[in-house]
């Protein structure tokens, strides 16, 4: 980056960045409180949550090193709580999952509380986690239901604490209505103990540097942000660029239909100087099953995308202020805005996966420079819920398994680690297994699945779970089987999902991307996550970087020869 | 006399420590690092030392060292050709990780390389399951095609790791048996013996490093004691991660133990520091030119930690962002920045000023130094503002370039509209509040109040920075030791044999029965002592260390406490229970004393103690002198300032700030309205009014 002619800060620029790196380091330091003292391994060792710091209104000031997917949503969520409660006092916490409110989907509960210094409201902490059970009729909350209201509690902006001490009334619901609650009740504890962190930071920064002084300068780091992703935006070419996609289906199907019926997404995005407008208009009407995502959903499909694209070595700090030259347009009523009571559990991952892949395509005609081929474009959930044979105790395990990110303009992709809206780690085996009664039986690398190119896709993986004693009560949650990931500049794309059951009889059947299923006991679950795109033609391939790829058994013989043509 | 030697092999410079240990007489050499053959500096910096202090190498009893080898192997990728077996259908544990990549929005990232590549990586039919039982037998049918493969493809080193080895050890115990007789000039690392502990990625990425280091750390070993051995004298020792030295045969067994050789032997003189001077609680801040680290000692013990990534871009972020290869052992709680005397100030597009990441190095380092730097660097910055002297450093062996310090520092500041002597002072501000950070993660955000303890301030850099930091955090005092800028080898003479041992034990407190306990305990104890016999370490001399790692029964992540000493009884069982409650609640600001306490690791630390002894700063009356010069400080602006010569600062001096304290090998900055005092033995103590 150029370092002459700056913007100027209002604020004293030492000043500045001591105060705005203590905010980041508070947003960080609040994940550190709850991976270590959280129960679900979703929580601890998955990492499926976002913590950040908020100004008095609502917008987001700092993002600890978390989810993308949270980026457009969390602001709404806190504001929420704003809203509903003007006068908040020390010793207040708020909680509320509503995605009518800000929340993204049913599993994904907020908890609010404000920071002050004496009296003086200096703004809040909030962390957004996702439980791995919030009630419905299917353990882990994915079944493929047709409205909200099956999909689980929606609690919206209450109060949860005052006083510094739980209102019991409100936990009591809670722990009513969502399986295993005492597990739930050990990670609700560790979000608030997060929280609370998050306002001892703000309070002591209030304290050294006086509260207008942190006020004013938490206003100036989202003007910095914006001043900063302004800058990034003018220097990529202007343009318009359209780009359409096939999903899946919703997991709903029509009476006597064999398959999930597809719908579509489409989006045109037009970038012209500092600001950048993606209208999603065109796209399907919303759909019967849980693939609708609200507004603030898809919102943040495009903003992750736009970081990647605009700020490709990732210097400018992720919060509210980023987003100001960005507007997200998308008719009412569809797939990608949803109207109440439209479910909308899967469309959270999915849908936002999806939109921010689809950024990417249409920014290729703008920018072919710094976007990346088609990634996985889903988080691949699969679920196990029952009770475990071996202490008679209810369990519910939720995992996501990752394919491949996609090629670079001058790089392969990445095999099997996260992409783009998400960025949750595995479960260790040996934690799954002493938790849950599965055995995982496979777990590696899919050779042939990342897409041909002068840089090749990263691979898709391949994870299968035995079912142990009993009958587990399982569901699925998967894009791409349909349409695979797309490969850009002419490279190929990467393998789609594939999903089978495989019963102890030695039959098989394809499962559904979508819904709950028994899996009997002694029968295998296989997921297949997808690869990605390559990008640049195959025929571009530097030879000895294919027989590399030979030699490690990324790529095949076989289809060296047929997607190479050696 | 009886003296002890302490080497410490940095990446610019080999620092050689020699000790006597009735007086605790401290010599010092300092020469430039020799890559190609770090042997080359050692014996000169020794011969040297020798020479100086005019020792016999007779008279020489220990002899330890630090080293950046095995970092470096896995930093340049310079590792063995090494292999890894697992369990059918698990060959990319190494590949797959974690799954979760390093930075959120950059597009160009890549994860770490992977140590063994695909086509090294074997499998092998058998599978235990999560209560220990086998569920498919071990196919010994395979082994010998595995060992085939081995020998085919000409790998140096093996990794195995099969899953749930840390439960039932028999089918990884098998095929290292079988590995071995078959392939004798093959080096086996097995999973149950490295660390059996639960977590089949970390196990394995554990088991992978010992793998890939093992060889390089073998030859490196071999070819340093023979050079040592040629100048008469006694064995080497290597400093390991978690603050002890080991003897040469156990590094080889356990490589990944001493990764972070050189940072530890630092941290570890500052706790021996402080048991000499009584001071128990110490927060230690170490500043070099890149980097400056930060620990801490609470009632004289160490913090230590068993999350730690090898090789990946610093530990800067204190969230383990994956750019590394994780190793579950020991290692002393460090906190890095990239903060350093050349950390380069810079702006962004956005008008704020930044300091670092990037470092001018040693070349062509800080403009001042006149090699051809021209990038402002917190150096250049402490020359402006009079911290550091504007003429001459190293006592007169580096001259300073002064207006090349002001025409870098000017090219960031004529953009910010500020002035050379204003924008070096931000410099500094900025600088001292990303070391600060450091300083807070582990103090603070550990739960300790840095009201409580005093900062031991050492790096070339260190003192320089100390007491501003000391202000930020309120800690109420800075300790300045003897040879601050050596200070990490000097930490090599003083610290004892040490070897960690850990085991997997999942079992409820409440319900673990102590004889279970026990003969588990007794298992590792006799271990550690078997360690300590073949070492040498004669008996009243030898220690053993009880520890568990425990949680609430569904948290990820332990908390480490003591296990009472003598006979195992429900009572030790129930004080381990209660120190991790308190433990729990002084980090993480609450405790749940109705939720079962789950045992997961136990941990033994076998030591072979070392006879104390106090290290003490020369100084004469007649080395005095004093120089004066304007100095900046932000309540004053420039204000005249005297800098004296350390050497000269006998016991009892006392001086007020503003003043200057210089040496050979680094500078000391008491502000005002602080005050210093030398104490018998040479410290520099400065203390807040």
């Amino acid at each position: 980056m150029p370092d002459t002619q700056p913007f100027r800060l209002r604020t004293d620029p030492a000043r500045f960045e001591v105060v705005k790196n203590a905010l980041y380091a508070a947003a960080e330091e609040m994940k550190i409180v709850l991976a270590k003292t959280a129960y679900s391994p979703l929580l601890k060792v998955a990492g499926d949550y976002s913590c950040g710091i908020f100004d008095r209104a609502g917008n987001m000031v700092a993002q600890g090193p978390d989810l993308p997917i949270h980026l457009g949503s969390m602001p709404d969520a806190v504001r929420a709580v704003v809203q509903a409660f003007p006068e908040v006092l020390p010793g207040d916490v708020f909680i509320h999952n509503d995605p009518y409110q800000g929340g993204s989907h049913l599993p994904d509960v907020n908890v609010v509380a404000p920071a002050f210094l004496d009296d003086r409201l200096l703004g809040f902490g909030c962390v957004r986690a996702h439980w791995p059970d919030i009630g419905s009729a299917t353990p882990g909350s994915y079944g493929a239901v047709t409205e909200i209201y099956g999909e689980g509690l929606r609690l919206p902006p209450v109060r949860l604490y005052r006083g510094g001490k739980p209102e019991p009334g409100i936990e009591a619901i809670i722990f009513a209505n969502v399986r295993t609650p005492s597990e739930r009740l050990g990670d609700l504890r560790a979000q608030v103990a997060a929280c609370w962190r998050a306002g001892q930071r703000m309070a002591a920064l209030a304290r050294k540097y006086g509260a207008d002084e942190l006020l004013g300068i938490m206003d100036e780091v989202l003007d910095y942000s914006e001043t900063m992703m302004r800058a990034a935006l003018a220097t990529l070419p202007d343009g318009e660029a359209s780009f359409e996609d096939i999903l899946d289906g919703d997991g709903v199907l029509a009476p006597g239909a064999a398959e999930d019926e597809t719908f579509r997404i489409k989006l045109r995005i037009a970038k012209r100087g500092d600001t950048i407008t993606a209208d999603f208009a065109g796209s399907d009407p919303q759909v019967p099953g849980p693939m609708n995502a609200p507004l603030t959903v898809t919102a943040s499909g495009v903003f992750c995308a736009l970081k990647m694209i605009a700020d490709p070595h990732s210097l400018i700090p992720p919060n509210s202020g980023c987003w100001r030259p960005v507007q997200v347009l998308a008719p009412e009523g569809s797939v990608v805005n949803a109207r109440l009571p439209a479910p909308v559990v899967y469309a959270n991952h999915e849908i936002s996966h999806r939109v921010a892949e689809m950024v990417m395509a249409a920014m290729a005609r703008i920018t072919p420079s710094t976007v990346m081929a088609g990634s996985q474009g889903t988080s691949a959930i699969m679920t196990f819920g029952g009770v475990d044979y071996r202490t008679g105790e209810r369990y519910v395990s939720y995992e996501s398994v990752k394919g491949g990110f996609g090629a670079r303009p001058t790089k392969d992709g990445i095999n099997g680690v996260a992409s783009t809206v998400t960025n949750m780690s595995n479960t260790p085996i040996e934690m799954i297994e002493m938790s849950f009664p599965v055995r995982v039986e496979e777990y590696a690398l899919l050779p042939d699945t990342g897409g041909a190119g002068t840089w090749r896709g990263g691979l898709g993986v391949r994870r299968v779970w035995r079912v142990l004693e009993q009958d587990s009560h399982a569901a699925v949650c998967c894009e791409r089987t349909v349409t695979p990931p797309f490969g850009l500049a002419g490279g190929l794309a990467g393998a789609p999902a594939r999903l089978m059951l495989e019963l102890p009889d030695g039959s098989s059947r394809k499962l559904v991307s979508k819904g709950g299923f028994i899996a009997p006991t002694g029968s295998r679950v296989v997921m297949e996550a997808p690869g990605s795109g390559g990008y640049g033609p195959p025929s571009g391939r530097d030879r000895a970087q294919l027989a590399e790829d030979v030699r490690d058994g990324y790529v095949t013989e076989a289809s060296a020869q047929r997607d190479y043509g050696t | 006399m009886v003296w002890r030697i302490g080497i410490d092999i940095g990446g610019t410079f080999t620092d050689v420590a020699l000790v006597d240990e009735a007086s605790g007489r401290i010599g010092v050499a300092k020469l430039l690092t020799t890559p190609h053959d770090f042997g080359e500096a050692v014996v000169e910096g020794i011969r040297q030392g020798l020479a100086a202090e005019r020792i016999d190498p007779a008279e020489v009893a220990l002899l330890s060292h630090a080293t950046t080898v095995v970092t470096n192997a896995l930093l340049e990728q310079k590792g063995a050709r090494a292999g890894f077996v697992s369990t059918r259908g698990f060959r990319d544990l190494l590949e797959l990780r974690r799954s979760s990549r390093v930075d959120l929005y950059d597009l160009f990232q890549d994860g770490p390389s992977v140590l063994v590549p695909r086509r090294w990586r074997y499998e092998i039919t058998e599978r235990i399951d999560a209560q220990g039982e086998v569920v498919t037998p071990l196919a010994g049918d395979e082994i010998p095609a595995l060992v085939e493969a081995i020998r085919r493809d000409g790998l140096q080193t093996v990794g195995v790791s099969f899953l749930f080895s840390f439960l039932n050890d028999a089918h990884e115990r098998r095929v290292g048996e079988a590995l071995r007789r078959a392939l004798p000039d093959v080096g086996i690392f097995l999973s149950c013996e490295v660390l059996p502990e639960i977590r089949e990625f970390e196990r394995a990425s554990t088991t992978a490093v010992c793998a890939y280091v093992g060889p390089l750390l073998a030859g490196y070993l071999d070819r340093l004691q023979r050079a040592v051995s040629a100048l008469g004298l006694p064995s080497l020792h290597v400093m390991g991660s978690s603050g002890g030295v080991l003897d040469i045969a156990e590094a080889l067994r356990m490589p990944a133990a001493v990764v972070e050789s050189g940072p530890a032997a630092g941290v570890v003189a500052a706790a021996v520091v402080g048991r000499q001077i009584g001071v128990p609680n110490l927060i230690s801040f170490d500043m070099g030119g890149t980097t400056a680290k930060a620990s801490l000692i609470a009632g004289g013990e160490v913090a230590v930690t068993a999350e730690y990534e090898v090789g990946g871009a610093g530990s800067a972020n204190r969230w383990l962002h994956g750019t590394g290869h994780p190793i579950r052992v020991p290692v002393i709680d460090l906190a890095e920045v990239s903060a350093g005397g050349g950390s380069i100030a810079w702006v962004d597009p956005g008008g704020a000023l930044k300091v670092g990441p990037h470092s001018a190095g040693a070349d062509p380092g800080p403009a001042a130094y006149g090699r051809g730097g021209t990038r402002p660097t917190v150096t250049d910055a402490n020359v402006v503002l009079g911290y550091l002297d504007r003429d001459f450093l190293l006592g007169g062996d580096l001259r300073i370039d002064l207006p090349a310090a002001e025409t870098a520092i000017a090219t960031v500041g004529e953009p910010l509209g500020l002035g050379v002597a204003e924008t070096a002072a931000r410099i500094i501000e900025i600088v001292n509040a990303n070391m600060a950070q450091a300083l807070r993660i582990v103090s603070i955000e550990r739960g300790h109040d840095p009201q409580e303890f005093s900062l031991i301030a050492f790096g070339g850099a260190g003192p320089v920075h100390a007491a501003f930091l000391a202000a930020e955090l309120l800690v109420p005092e800075v300790i300045v030791p003897p040879a601050p800028g050596a200070f990490s080898a000097l930490g090599l003479v003083a610290t004892d044999l040490r070897r960690d041992y850990s085991r997997t034990l999942y079992a409820d407190l409440a319900t673990l029965a102590p004889e279970r306990l026990a003969e588990a305990v007794a298992g590792m104890e006799r271990e550690g002592l078997a360690m300590l016999a073949a070492a040498g370490v004669p008996e009243q001399r030898r220690d053993l260390l009880r520890l568990a790692d425990v949680r609430y029964r569904r948290q990820a992540y332990e908390l480490t406490v003591a296990i009472p000493p003598g006979a195992i009884t429900r009572d030790s069982i129930d004080a381990v229970a209660a120190a991790f409650h308190d433990k729990h609640e002084q980090t993480y600001g609450h405790a749940n004393h109705e939720e079962a306490v789950q045992l997961v690791n136990l941990r033994l630390t076998a030591l072979g103690r070392l006879p104390g002894m106090t290290l003490v700063q020369r100084t004469e009356a007649s080395a005095a002198r004093i120089k004066q010069r304007n100095v900046w400080f932000s309540e004053y602006g420039f204000i005249a300032c005297p800098a004296y010569w350390r050497d000269g600062l006998t016991a009892g001096t006392r001086l007020d700030g503003p003043a200057i304290v210089e040496a050979m090998d680094s500078t000391a900055v008491l502000p005002p309205g602080w005050t210093a005092a030398v104490d018998e033995q040479g410290y520099i103590r400065m203390r807040r009014n």
